[in-house]
Protein backbone atom coordinates (compact mmCIF):
# COMPACT_ATOMS: atom_id res chain seq x y z
CA UNK A 1 0.00 0.00 0.00
CA UNK A 2 2.88 2.35 1.03
CA UNK A 3 4.14 1.36 -2.55
CA UNK A 4 1.00 2.83 -4.56
CA UNK A 5 1.10 5.80 -1.88
CA UNK A 6 4.26 6.85 -3.00
CA UNK A 7 3.82 6.26 -6.49
CA UNK A 8 0.58 8.72 -6.48
CA UNK A 9 2.52 11.72 -4.70
CA UNK A 10 4.68 11.36 -7.65
CA UNK A 11 1.42 11.62 -9.78
CA UNK A 12 0.01 14.17 -8.27
CA UNK A 13 3.59 16.29 -8.35
CA UNK A 14 3.71 15.65 -11.57
CA UNK A 15 0.13 17.54 -11.95
CA UNK A 16 0.64 20.11 -10.39
CA UNK A 17 3.59 20.70 -11.95
CA UNK A 18 2.31 20.75 -15.39
CA UNK A 19 -0.48 23.29 -14.16
CA UNK A 20 2.06 25.75 -13.58
CA UNK A 21 2.84 26.54 -17.34
CA UNK A 22 -0.93 27.15 -18.06
CA UNK A 23 -0.10 29.97 -20.62
CA UNK A 24 1.93 27.62 -22.14
CA UNK A 25 -1.17 25.08 -22.37
CA UNK A 26 -3.53 27.64 -23.44
CA UNK A 27 -1.02 28.72 -26.10
CA UNK A 28 -0.37 24.72 -27.44
CA UNK A 29 -4.39 23.89 -27.41
CA UNK A 30 -5.09 26.84 -29.73
CA UNK A 31 -2.34 25.96 -31.86
CA UNK A 32 -3.44 22.09 -32.06
CA UNK A 33 -6.63 23.09 -33.02
CA UNK A 34 -5.60 25.25 -36.17
CA UNK A 35 -3.14 22.40 -36.82
CA UNK A 36 -6.22 20.40 -37.15
CA UNK A 37 -8.07 22.55 -39.46
CA UNK A 38 -4.43 22.46 -41.59
CA UNK A 39 -5.12 18.70 -41.76
CA UNK A 40 -8.83 18.83 -42.34
CA UNK A 41 -8.15 21.13 -45.40
CA UNK A 42 -5.35 18.92 -46.69
CA UNK A 43 -7.43 15.91 -46.58
CA UNK A 44 -10.07 17.39 -47.51
CA UNK A 45 -8.68 18.63 -50.91
CA UNK A 46 -7.18 15.20 -51.36
CA UNK A 47 -10.48 13.43 -50.98
CA UNK A 48 -12.11 15.83 -53.63
CA UNK A 49 -9.24 15.46 -56.14
CA UNK A 50 -10.06 11.79 -56.23
CA UNK A 51 -13.10 11.51 -57.36
CA UNK A 52 -13.80 8.64 -54.80
CA UNK A 53 -15.66 8.66 -51.55
CA UNK A 54 -13.57 5.34 -49.79
CA UNK A 55 -10.12 4.91 -50.33
CA UNK A 56 -8.27 1.26 -49.33
CA UNK A 57 -11.37 0.92 -46.79
CA UNK A 58 -11.09 4.39 -45.50
CA UNK A 59 -13.11 7.51 -46.04
CA UNK A 60 -12.39 11.25 -45.58
CA UNK A 61 -14.02 10.93 -41.89
CA UNK A 62 -12.37 7.94 -41.09
CA UNK A 63 -8.73 9.22 -42.27
CA UNK A 64 -9.53 12.64 -40.22
CA UNK A 65 -10.85 11.03 -37.08
CA UNK A 66 -7.43 8.74 -37.00
CA UNK A 67 -5.10 11.25 -38.32
CA UNK A 68 -6.51 14.08 -35.58
CA UNK A 69 -6.51 11.63 -32.44
CA UNK A 70 -3.12 10.15 -33.26
CA UNK A 71 -1.98 13.70 -33.12
CA UNK A 72 -3.96 14.28 -29.89
CA UNK A 73 -2.37 10.54 -29.03
CA UNK A 74 1.08 11.82 -29.78
CA UNK A 75 0.45 15.02 -27.56
CA UNK A 76 -0.79 12.99 -24.77
CA UNK A 77 2.22 10.52 -24.80
CA UNK A 78 5.57 12.98 -25.31
CA UNK A 79 7.94 12.04 -23.02
CA UNK A 80 11.22 13.83 -23.29
CA UNK A 81 12.85 10.84 -21.30
CA UNK A 82 15.86 11.24 -23.78
CA UNK A 83 16.38 14.83 -22.67
CA UNK A 84 15.60 14.71 -19.36
CA UNK A 85 18.69 11.54 -19.09
CA UNK A 86 20.87 13.19 -21.00
CA UNK A 87 20.81 16.36 -19.00
CA UNK A 88 20.91 14.86 -15.70
CA UNK A 89 23.93 13.44 -16.44
CA UNK A 90 25.36 16.29 -18.07
CA UNK A 91 24.30 17.99 -14.46
CA UNK A 92 25.58 15.12 -12.35
CA UNK A 93 21.76 14.97 -10.92
CA UNK A 94 21.29 11.08 -12.24
CA UNK A 95 23.23 10.56 -9.23
CA UNK A 96 20.66 11.91 -7.08
CA UNK A 97 18.20 9.73 -9.24
CA UNK A 98 20.03 6.40 -8.44
CA UNK A 99 20.66 7.03 -5.00
CA UNK A 100 16.49 7.73 -4.46
CA UNK A 101 14.53 4.22 -3.27
CA UNK A 102 13.41 3.56 -6.03
CA UNK A 103 14.39 2.23 -9.40
CA UNK A 104 15.07 4.62 -12.25
CA UNK A 105 12.47 3.53 -14.58
CA UNK A 106 9.97 2.76 -12.00
CA UNK A 107 10.34 6.97 -10.48
CA UNK A 108 10.46 8.10 -14.20
CA UNK A 109 7.60 6.66 -14.92
CA UNK A 110 5.22 7.59 -12.45
CA UNK A 111 6.69 11.37 -12.47
CA UNK A 112 5.91 11.26 -15.81
CA UNK A 113 2.28 10.21 -15.11
CA UNK A 114 0.86 13.46 -13.18
CA UNK A 115 1.61 15.30 -17.19
CA UNK A 116 -0.06 12.17 -18.98
CA UNK A 117 -3.13 12.36 -16.49
CA UNK A 118 -3.75 16.40 -17.67
CA UNK A 119 -3.12 15.92 -21.09
CA UNK A 120 -5.78 12.94 -21.35
CA UNK A 121 -8.19 16.00 -19.64
CA UNK A 122 -7.08 19.00 -20.93
CA UNK A 123 -6.22 17.89 -24.10
CA UNK A 124 -7.37 14.68 -25.40
CA UNK A 125 -10.82 14.63 -24.18
CA UNK A 126 -11.28 18.02 -25.51
CA UNK A 127 -10.37 17.22 -29.08
CA UNK A 128 -12.38 13.75 -28.88
CA UNK A 129 -15.13 15.64 -28.27
CA UNK A 130 -14.67 18.31 -31.19
CA UNK A 131 -13.98 15.58 -33.70
CA UNK A 132 -17.29 13.50 -32.07
CA UNK A 133 -19.30 16.72 -32.90
CA UNK A 134 -17.45 17.10 -35.97
CA UNK A 135 -18.13 14.54 -37.47
CA UNK A 136 -21.92 13.29 -36.59
CA UNK A 137 -21.16 9.52 -35.26
CA UNK A 138 -18.52 8.14 -37.50
CA UNK A 139 -17.01 7.42 -34.11
CA UNK A 140 -19.22 4.90 -32.13
CA UNK A 141 -20.49 5.63 -28.44
CA UNK A 142 -20.60 2.51 -26.69
CA UNK A 143 -18.53 -0.46 -24.91
CA UNK A 144 -15.55 0.83 -27.80
CA UNK A 145 -14.70 3.62 -25.24
CA UNK A 146 -14.03 1.32 -22.08
CA UNK A 147 -11.73 -1.34 -24.92
CA UNK A 148 -9.82 1.94 -26.27
CA UNK A 149 -8.90 3.01 -22.68
CA UNK A 150 -7.36 -0.42 -21.91
CA UNK A 151 -5.64 0.11 -24.98
CA UNK A 152 -4.62 3.26 -24.76
CA UNK A 153 -3.27 2.54 -21.09
CA UNK A 154 -1.26 -0.27 -22.88
CA UNK A 155 -0.14 2.01 -25.53
CA UNK A 156 1.39 4.50 -22.73
CA UNK A 157 3.42 1.83 -21.46
CA UNK A 158 4.56 0.29 -24.86
CA UNK A 159 5.54 3.75 -25.42
CA UNK A 160 7.38 4.54 -22.44
CA UNK A 161 9.28 0.92 -23.03
CA UNK A 162 10.67 2.38 -26.32
CA UNK A 163 11.54 5.94 -24.77
CA UNK A 164 13.70 4.10 -22.18
CA UNK A 165 15.13 1.51 -24.42
CA UNK A 166 16.04 4.27 -26.99
CA UNK A 167 17.07 7.09 -23.93
CA UNK A 168 20.29 4.64 -22.55
CA UNK A 169 21.67 5.63 -26.25
CA UNK A 170 22.93 8.67 -25.10
CA UNK A 171 25.16 7.15 -22.62
CA UNK A 172 27.51 5.37 -25.10
CA UNK A 173 27.02 8.06 -27.85
CA UNK A 174 26.56 11.88 -26.49
CA UNK A 175 24.11 12.44 -28.63
CA UNK A 176 20.70 13.82 -27.55
CA UNK A 177 19.33 15.47 -30.20
CA UNK A 178 20.02 13.08 -32.87
CA UNK A 179 18.99 10.29 -31.28
CA UNK A 180 15.94 11.61 -30.55
CA UNK A 181 15.02 12.71 -34.26
CA UNK A 182 16.14 8.97 -35.39
CA UNK A 183 13.31 7.57 -32.65
CA UNK A 184 10.46 10.42 -33.29
CA UNK A 185 10.77 9.98 -37.06
CA UNK A 186 10.84 5.91 -37.12
CA UNK A 187 7.60 5.67 -34.48
CA UNK A 188 5.70 8.54 -36.20
CA UNK A 189 5.82 7.11 -39.73
CA UNK A 190 5.76 3.06 -38.73
CA UNK A 191 3.11 3.58 -36.50
CA UNK A 192 0.76 5.34 -38.97
CA UNK A 193 0.65 8.26 -37.01
CA UNK A 194 1.51 10.58 -40.09
CA UNK A 195 -0.26 8.58 -42.80
CA UNK A 196 -2.68 6.05 -41.75
CA UNK A 197 -1.68 2.20 -42.27
CA UNK A 198 -4.14 1.11 -44.56
CA UNK A 199 -2.68 3.54 -46.94
CA UNK A 200 0.29 1.52 -46.98
CA UNK A 201 1.64 -0.11 -50.12
CA UNK A 202 0.93 -4.46 -49.46
CA UNK A 203 4.16 -5.19 -48.24
CA UNK A 204 5.67 -2.21 -46.03
CA UNK A 205 2.14 -2.71 -44.34
CA UNK A 206 2.88 -6.07 -43.74
CA UNK A 207 6.33 -5.53 -42.55
CA UNK A 208 5.02 -3.12 -40.12
CA UNK A 209 2.29 -5.14 -38.94
CA UNK A 210 5.38 -7.62 -37.15
CA UNK A 211 6.93 -3.64 -35.56
CA UNK A 212 6.11 -2.33 -31.87
CA UNK A 213 4.97 0.90 -33.44
CA UNK A 214 1.58 0.13 -34.61
CA UNK A 215 0.85 -0.96 -30.57
CA UNK A 216 1.44 2.88 -29.61
CA UNK A 217 -1.06 4.60 -32.42
CA UNK A 218 -2.80 1.92 -35.27
CA UNK A 219 -4.28 -0.49 -32.12
CA UNK A 220 -6.14 2.07 -30.13
CA UNK A 221 -7.40 3.58 -33.23
CA UNK A 222 -8.56 0.69 -34.43
CA UNK A 223 -10.40 -0.42 -31.09
CA UNK A 224 -11.71 3.43 -30.83
CA UNK A 225 -13.49 3.53 -34.35
CA UNK A 226 -14.74 -0.41 -33.34
CA UNK A 227 -12.95 -1.34 -36.53
CA UNK A 228 -11.49 -4.80 -37.90
CA UNK A 229 -14.35 -6.57 -35.75
CA UNK A 230 -12.57 -5.09 -32.66
CA UNK A 231 -16.01 -4.66 -31.19
CA UNK A 232 -16.43 -8.15 -30.16
CA UNK A 233 -13.96 -9.52 -27.37
CA UNK A 234 -12.52 -12.52 -30.03
CA UNK A 235 -11.54 -9.36 -32.54
CA UNK A 236 -10.41 -7.28 -29.78
CA UNK A 237 -8.25 -9.87 -27.20
CA UNK A 238 -5.69 -10.70 -29.92
CA UNK A 239 -5.09 -6.73 -30.82
CA UNK A 240 -4.38 -6.27 -26.73
CA UNK A 241 -2.78 -9.37 -26.47
CA UNK A 242 -0.07 -8.03 -29.27
CA UNK A 243 0.40 -4.91 -27.32
CA UNK A 244 0.79 -6.92 -23.98
CA UNK A 245 3.57 -8.92 -25.67
CA UNK A 246 5.51 -5.86 -26.65
CA UNK A 247 4.17 -4.02 -23.13
CA UNK A 248 6.72 -7.50 -21.66
CA UNK A 249 9.22 -7.87 -24.27
CA UNK A 250 10.26 -3.95 -24.53
CA UNK A 251 10.36 -3.89 -20.95
CA UNK A 252 12.73 -7.06 -20.23
CA UNK A 253 15.07 -5.57 -23.31
CA UNK A 254 14.81 -2.31 -21.63
CA UNK A 255 15.41 -3.38 -18.26
CA UNK A 256 18.32 -5.81 -19.03
CA UNK A 257 20.05 -2.75 -21.73
CA UNK A 258 19.47 -0.24 -18.71
CA UNK A 259 21.20 -2.80 -16.09
CA UNK A 260 24.25 -2.69 -18.34
CA UNK A 261 23.95 1.37 -19.60
CA UNK A 262 24.20 2.72 -15.58
CA UNK A 263 27.62 0.99 -15.46
CA UNK A 264 28.74 3.40 -18.21
CA UNK A 265 27.31 6.43 -16.41
CA UNK A 266 30.58 8.96 -16.13
CA UNK A 267 29.82 12.50 -14.11
CA UNK A 268 32.99 14.94 -14.91
CA UNK A 269 32.89 17.03 -11.63
CA UNK A 270 30.41 17.43 -9.13
CA UNK B 1 27.31 52.79 -28.60
CA UNK B 2 28.20 49.24 -29.99
CA UNK B 3 25.54 49.38 -32.29
CA UNK B 4 26.95 52.66 -33.79
CA UNK B 5 30.68 51.03 -34.17
CA UNK B 6 29.15 47.81 -35.10
CA UNK B 7 27.37 49.87 -38.61
CA UNK B 8 30.97 51.05 -40.00
CA UNK B 9 32.16 47.81 -40.45
CA UNK B 10 32.19 46.51 -43.86
CA UNK B 11 30.91 43.28 -45.04
CA UNK B 12 34.30 41.68 -45.49
CA UNK B 13 34.97 42.22 -42.07
CA UNK B 14 31.84 40.44 -40.90
CA UNK B 15 33.04 37.03 -43.67
CA UNK B 16 36.15 37.09 -41.75
CA UNK B 17 34.98 37.27 -38.18
CA UNK B 18 32.21 34.73 -39.36
CA UNK B 19 34.75 32.15 -40.47
CA UNK B 20 36.38 32.39 -37.52
CA UNK B 21 33.33 31.81 -35.51
CA UNK B 22 32.68 28.49 -37.86
CA UNK B 23 35.72 26.91 -37.81
CA UNK B 24 35.77 27.11 -34.12
CA UNK B 25 32.13 25.84 -33.80
CA UNK B 26 32.81 22.88 -36.25
CA UNK B 27 35.79 21.88 -34.14
CA UNK B 28 34.12 21.49 -31.25
CA UNK B 29 30.99 19.66 -32.91
CA UNK B 30 33.53 17.11 -34.38
CA UNK B 31 35.04 16.65 -31.13
CA UNK B 32 31.60 14.96 -30.01
CA UNK B 33 31.87 12.71 -33.06
CA UNK B 34 29.28 9.98 -32.75
CA UNK B 35 26.72 12.37 -31.69
CA UNK B 36 27.44 14.56 -35.51
CA UNK B 37 27.28 11.45 -37.41
CA UNK B 38 24.19 9.95 -35.43
CA UNK B 39 21.97 14.24 -35.50
CA UNK B 40 23.59 13.95 -39.33
CA UNK B 41 21.78 10.38 -39.90
CA UNK B 42 18.73 11.09 -38.14
CA UNK B 43 18.46 14.60 -40.56
CA UNK B 44 18.68 12.46 -43.93
CA UNK B 45 16.34 9.84 -41.76
CA UNK B 46 13.44 12.61 -41.33
CA UNK B 47 13.75 13.53 -45.30
CA UNK B 48 13.25 10.52 -46.44
CA UNK B 49 10.59 9.47 -44.04
CA UNK B 50 8.78 12.67 -45.04
CA UNK B 51 9.61 11.66 -48.70
CA UNK B 52 8.42 8.12 -48.33
CA UNK B 53 4.82 10.04 -46.64
CA UNK B 54 4.48 11.53 -50.01
CA UNK B 55 5.07 8.56 -52.32
CA UNK B 56 2.40 6.94 -50.29
CA UNK B 57 -0.21 9.71 -50.29
CA UNK B 58 0.41 9.82 -54.41
CA UNK B 59 0.22 6.20 -54.38
CA UNK B 60 -3.44 6.41 -53.21
CA UNK B 61 -4.57 9.64 -54.80
CA UNK B 62 -2.87 10.75 -58.24
CA UNK B 63 -3.41 14.55 -58.04
CA UNK B 64 -4.28 16.81 -55.40
CA UNK B 65 -6.05 19.73 -56.20
CA UNK B 66 -4.67 20.23 -59.77
CA UNK B 67 -1.30 19.40 -58.69
CA UNK B 68 0.04 16.49 -60.23
CA UNK B 69 3.20 13.77 -59.33
CA UNK B 70 5.73 16.15 -60.55
CA UNK B 71 4.36 19.32 -59.81
CA UNK B 72 4.05 18.38 -56.17
CA UNK B 73 7.50 17.38 -56.13
CA UNK B 74 8.41 20.66 -57.49
CA UNK B 75 6.89 22.37 -54.18
CA UNK B 76 8.48 20.24 -52.40
CA UNK B 77 12.03 20.31 -53.04
CA UNK B 78 11.35 23.97 -53.73
CA UNK B 79 10.22 23.90 -49.85
CA UNK B 80 12.91 21.81 -48.99
CA UNK B 81 15.78 24.05 -50.14
CA UNK B 82 13.61 26.92 -49.07
CA UNK B 83 13.97 25.95 -45.44
CA UNK B 84 18.06 24.90 -45.63
CA UNK B 85 18.87 28.17 -44.69
CA UNK B 86 17.13 28.23 -41.03
CA UNK B 87 18.00 25.37 -40.31
CA UNK B 88 21.99 25.76 -40.93
CA UNK B 89 22.78 29.49 -40.25
CA UNK B 90 20.09 30.53 -37.89
CA UNK B 91 19.70 27.42 -35.38
CA UNK B 92 21.09 29.12 -32.21
CA UNK B 93 18.02 30.84 -32.03
CA UNK B 94 16.59 27.37 -30.51
CA UNK B 95 19.20 28.06 -27.72
CA UNK B 96 18.24 32.00 -27.23
CA UNK B 97 15.85 31.25 -24.13
CA UNK B 98 18.25 29.51 -22.25
CA UNK B 99 20.86 32.18 -22.98
CA UNK B 100 18.60 35.01 -21.68
CA UNK B 101 17.06 33.39 -18.81
CA UNK B 102 20.35 31.85 -17.35
CA UNK B 103 21.48 35.20 -18.08
CA UNK B 104 24.86 34.34 -20.46
CA UNK B 105 22.96 36.56 -22.78
CA UNK B 106 25.03 39.23 -21.92
CA UNK B 107 28.43 38.30 -23.14
CA UNK B 108 27.05 38.96 -26.74
CA UNK B 109 26.14 42.59 -25.93
CA UNK B 110 29.47 43.27 -24.78
CA UNK B 111 31.31 42.71 -28.21
CA UNK B 112 32.10 45.36 -30.52
CA UNK B 113 30.15 43.61 -33.15
CA UNK B 114 26.15 43.36 -34.64
CA UNK B 115 24.86 41.61 -31.73
CA UNK B 116 21.82 39.65 -33.92
CA UNK B 117 24.74 38.37 -36.14
CA UNK B 118 27.33 37.65 -33.46
CA UNK B 119 24.80 35.23 -31.52
CA UNK B 120 23.46 33.98 -34.98
CA UNK B 121 27.01 33.14 -36.57
CA UNK B 122 27.95 30.83 -33.27
CA UNK B 123 26.01 28.11 -34.47
CA UNK B 124 26.19 26.48 -37.87
CA UNK B 125 24.57 23.09 -38.45
CA UNK B 126 25.62 20.88 -40.89
CA UNK B 127 23.12 18.03 -40.88
CA UNK B 128 21.47 20.89 -42.58
CA UNK B 129 23.42 20.25 -45.89
CA UNK B 130 21.64 16.77 -46.30
CA UNK B 131 18.33 18.14 -46.78
CA UNK B 132 19.89 20.61 -49.18
CA UNK B 133 21.28 17.74 -51.05
CA UNK B 134 17.95 15.97 -50.67
CA UNK B 135 15.92 19.24 -52.02
CA UNK B 136 18.50 20.27 -54.53
CA UNK B 137 18.13 16.46 -56.22
CA UNK B 138 14.22 16.74 -55.74
CA UNK B 139 13.89 20.02 -57.43
CA UNK B 140 15.89 19.16 -60.77
CA UNK B 141 14.02 16.12 -61.08
CA UNK B 142 10.92 18.07 -60.78
CA UNK B 143 12.19 20.66 -62.94
CA UNK B 144 13.50 18.33 -65.95
CA UNK B 145 9.91 16.22 -65.91
CA UNK B 146 7.83 19.31 -66.00
CA UNK B 147 10.14 20.64 -68.95
CA UNK B 148 10.63 24.14 -67.84
CA UNK B 149 13.11 25.52 -69.80
CA UNK B 150 16.67 25.80 -68.53
CA UNK B 151 18.15 29.50 -69.74
CA UNK B 152 20.21 32.38 -68.06
CA UNK B 153 16.51 33.49 -67.01
CA UNK B 154 15.08 30.67 -65.56
CA UNK B 155 18.22 29.68 -63.35
CA UNK B 156 18.91 33.19 -62.20
CA UNK B 157 15.17 33.49 -61.48
CA UNK B 158 15.12 30.17 -59.23
CA UNK B 159 18.24 31.33 -57.37
CA UNK B 160 16.39 34.62 -56.52
CA UNK B 161 13.41 33.31 -55.48
CA UNK B 162 14.74 30.55 -53.42
CA UNK B 163 17.07 33.06 -51.82
CA UNK B 164 14.28 34.63 -50.66
CA UNK B 165 11.77 32.28 -49.68
CA UNK B 166 14.00 31.17 -47.26
CA UNK B 167 13.70 34.57 -45.55
CA UNK B 168 10.15 34.06 -44.79
CA UNK B 169 10.93 31.24 -42.22
CA UNK B 170 14.40 32.83 -40.95
CA UNK B 171 12.48 36.07 -40.27
CA UNK B 172 9.09 33.71 -38.91
CA UNK B 173 11.94 32.32 -36.14
CA UNK B 174 13.49 35.53 -35.42
CA UNK B 175 10.15 36.33 -34.34
CA UNK B 176 9.04 33.55 -32.70
CA UNK B 177 12.47 32.88 -30.25
CA UNK B 178 12.49 37.31 -29.90
CA UNK B 179 9.31 36.58 -27.96
CA UNK B 180 11.52 34.88 -25.04
CA UNK B 181 12.68 38.45 -24.28
CA UNK B 182 9.41 39.21 -22.86
CA UNK B 183 7.50 35.83 -22.12
CA UNK B 184 9.80 33.06 -20.00
CA UNK B 185 9.79 30.01 -21.44
CA UNK B 186 8.28 31.12 -24.54
CA UNK B 187 10.01 27.83 -26.35
CA UNK B 188 6.78 26.56 -27.58
CA UNK B 189 5.89 29.64 -29.94
CA UNK B 190 8.66 28.34 -31.89
CA UNK B 191 7.88 24.47 -31.71
CA UNK B 192 4.54 25.96 -33.04
CA UNK B 193 5.93 28.04 -35.61
CA UNK B 194 8.37 25.58 -36.50
CA UNK B 195 5.94 22.83 -37.05
CA UNK B 196 3.70 25.13 -39.76
CA UNK B 197 6.45 24.39 -41.87
CA UNK B 198 5.03 21.33 -42.64
CA UNK B 199 2.28 23.37 -44.59
CA UNK B 200 5.08 25.13 -46.81
CA UNK B 201 5.06 22.07 -49.10
CA UNK B 202 1.63 21.78 -49.81
CA UNK B 203 -0.42 24.65 -52.70
CA UNK B 204 -2.33 26.87 -50.58
CA UNK B 205 -4.93 26.91 -53.06
CA UNK B 206 -6.13 24.40 -50.93
CA UNK B 207 -7.03 26.20 -48.07
CA UNK B 208 -9.97 28.16 -47.08
CA UNK B 209 -10.09 32.24 -47.91
CA UNK B 210 -9.49 32.75 -43.87
CA UNK B 211 -6.50 30.14 -43.78
CA UNK B 212 -5.22 31.37 -47.03
CA UNK B 213 -5.40 35.32 -45.63
CA UNK B 214 -3.32 33.92 -42.66
CA UNK B 215 -0.84 32.05 -44.10
CA UNK B 216 -0.63 34.81 -46.23
CA UNK B 217 -0.39 38.24 -44.27
CA UNK B 218 0.01 36.98 -40.80
CA UNK B 219 1.93 33.71 -40.42
CA UNK B 220 3.47 34.16 -44.46
CA UNK B 221 4.01 30.07 -44.49
CA UNK B 222 2.62 30.25 -48.06
CA UNK B 223 5.47 32.18 -48.98
CA UNK B 224 8.30 29.72 -48.51
CA UNK B 225 7.22 27.42 -51.37
CA UNK B 226 4.05 28.08 -52.84
CA UNK B 227 4.04 31.70 -54.39
CA UNK B 228 7.69 31.60 -55.38
CA UNK B 229 6.74 28.04 -57.28
CA UNK B 230 4.21 29.68 -59.18
CA UNK B 231 6.53 32.08 -61.27
CA UNK B 232 7.81 28.54 -62.70
CA UNK B 233 4.78 26.33 -62.58
CA UNK B 234 2.57 28.18 -63.99
CA UNK B 235 4.73 30.58 -66.19
CA UNK B 236 1.24 31.88 -68.00
CA UNK B 237 -0.69 33.70 -65.28
CA UNK B 238 1.66 34.17 -62.37
CA UNK B 239 0.32 36.34 -59.40
CA UNK B 240 1.37 39.56 -58.63
CA UNK B 241 2.07 38.53 -54.98
CA UNK B 242 4.61 35.91 -56.28
CA UNK B 243 6.70 38.81 -58.01
CA UNK B 244 6.68 40.66 -55.29
CA UNK B 245 7.70 37.66 -52.51
CA UNK B 246 11.49 38.75 -53.15
CA UNK B 247 10.91 42.20 -51.67
CA UNK B 248 8.25 41.53 -48.86
CA UNK B 249 10.38 38.78 -47.63
CA UNK B 250 13.48 40.96 -47.24
CA UNK B 251 11.05 43.11 -45.81
CA UNK B 252 9.49 40.93 -43.19
CA UNK B 253 13.22 39.81 -42.92
CA UNK B 254 14.16 43.23 -41.17
CA UNK B 255 11.30 43.37 -38.90
CA UNK B 256 12.02 40.19 -37.81
CA UNK B 257 15.43 41.75 -37.08
CA UNK B 258 13.99 45.39 -35.67
CA UNK B 259 11.82 42.97 -33.15
CA UNK B 260 14.64 40.93 -32.08
CA UNK B 261 17.18 43.94 -31.42
CA UNK B 262 14.06 45.58 -29.63
CA UNK B 263 13.86 42.35 -27.46
CA UNK B 264 17.61 42.86 -26.72
CA UNK B 265 17.60 46.32 -25.76
CA UNK B 266 14.97 45.77 -23.53
CA UNK B 267 17.25 42.81 -21.98
CA UNK B 268 19.59 45.83 -21.39
CA UNK B 269 17.15 47.44 -19.09
CA UNK B 270 16.45 44.37 -16.68
CA UNK B 271 19.58 42.64 -16.58
CA UNK B 272 21.22 42.42 -13.68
Amino acid sequence: MTGLKKKTALTRAGIIESLQFRLSTAVMLFANLIYLALVYFLWKAIYDSSGVDVVNGMTFYDTMIYLILATAIFNLLEMFIVWDMSRAIQSGEIIMHLLKPMRYRLYTFWSYSGAHVNNFFLSFVPTFIVVVVITKGAIPIGINLLYFMVSLLLALIVNFNIEMLVAPVCLYTQSTWGINIVKETVVLLLSGASIPLAFFPEGLRQAVEYLPFRAVYDIPLTVLLAKNGTDSLSGLLPKLGIQLFWCVLLSVCGNLFWNHAVKKITVNGG
Amino acid sequence: MEMKTAKKRGLSFYLSIYKKILAQDLKSKMSYRADFFISTFGMVLTNISGFITFIILFHNFPSVNGWDYHHMLFLYGFSLIALTPVQCFFDNNWNLRFMVRSGDFIKYCFRPINVFFYFISEVFDVKGLGQFVFGLGTFIYAWAHIGIPVTVVTVAEAAIFLITASLFMIALMNFAAATCFWIINSGYVMVIMFRFKDFAKYPSSIFNSVFRFIFTFLIPIAFVAYYPSLVFVTPDHVPLLSWLSPFIGSLFFFLSYKFWMLGVRKYDFTGS
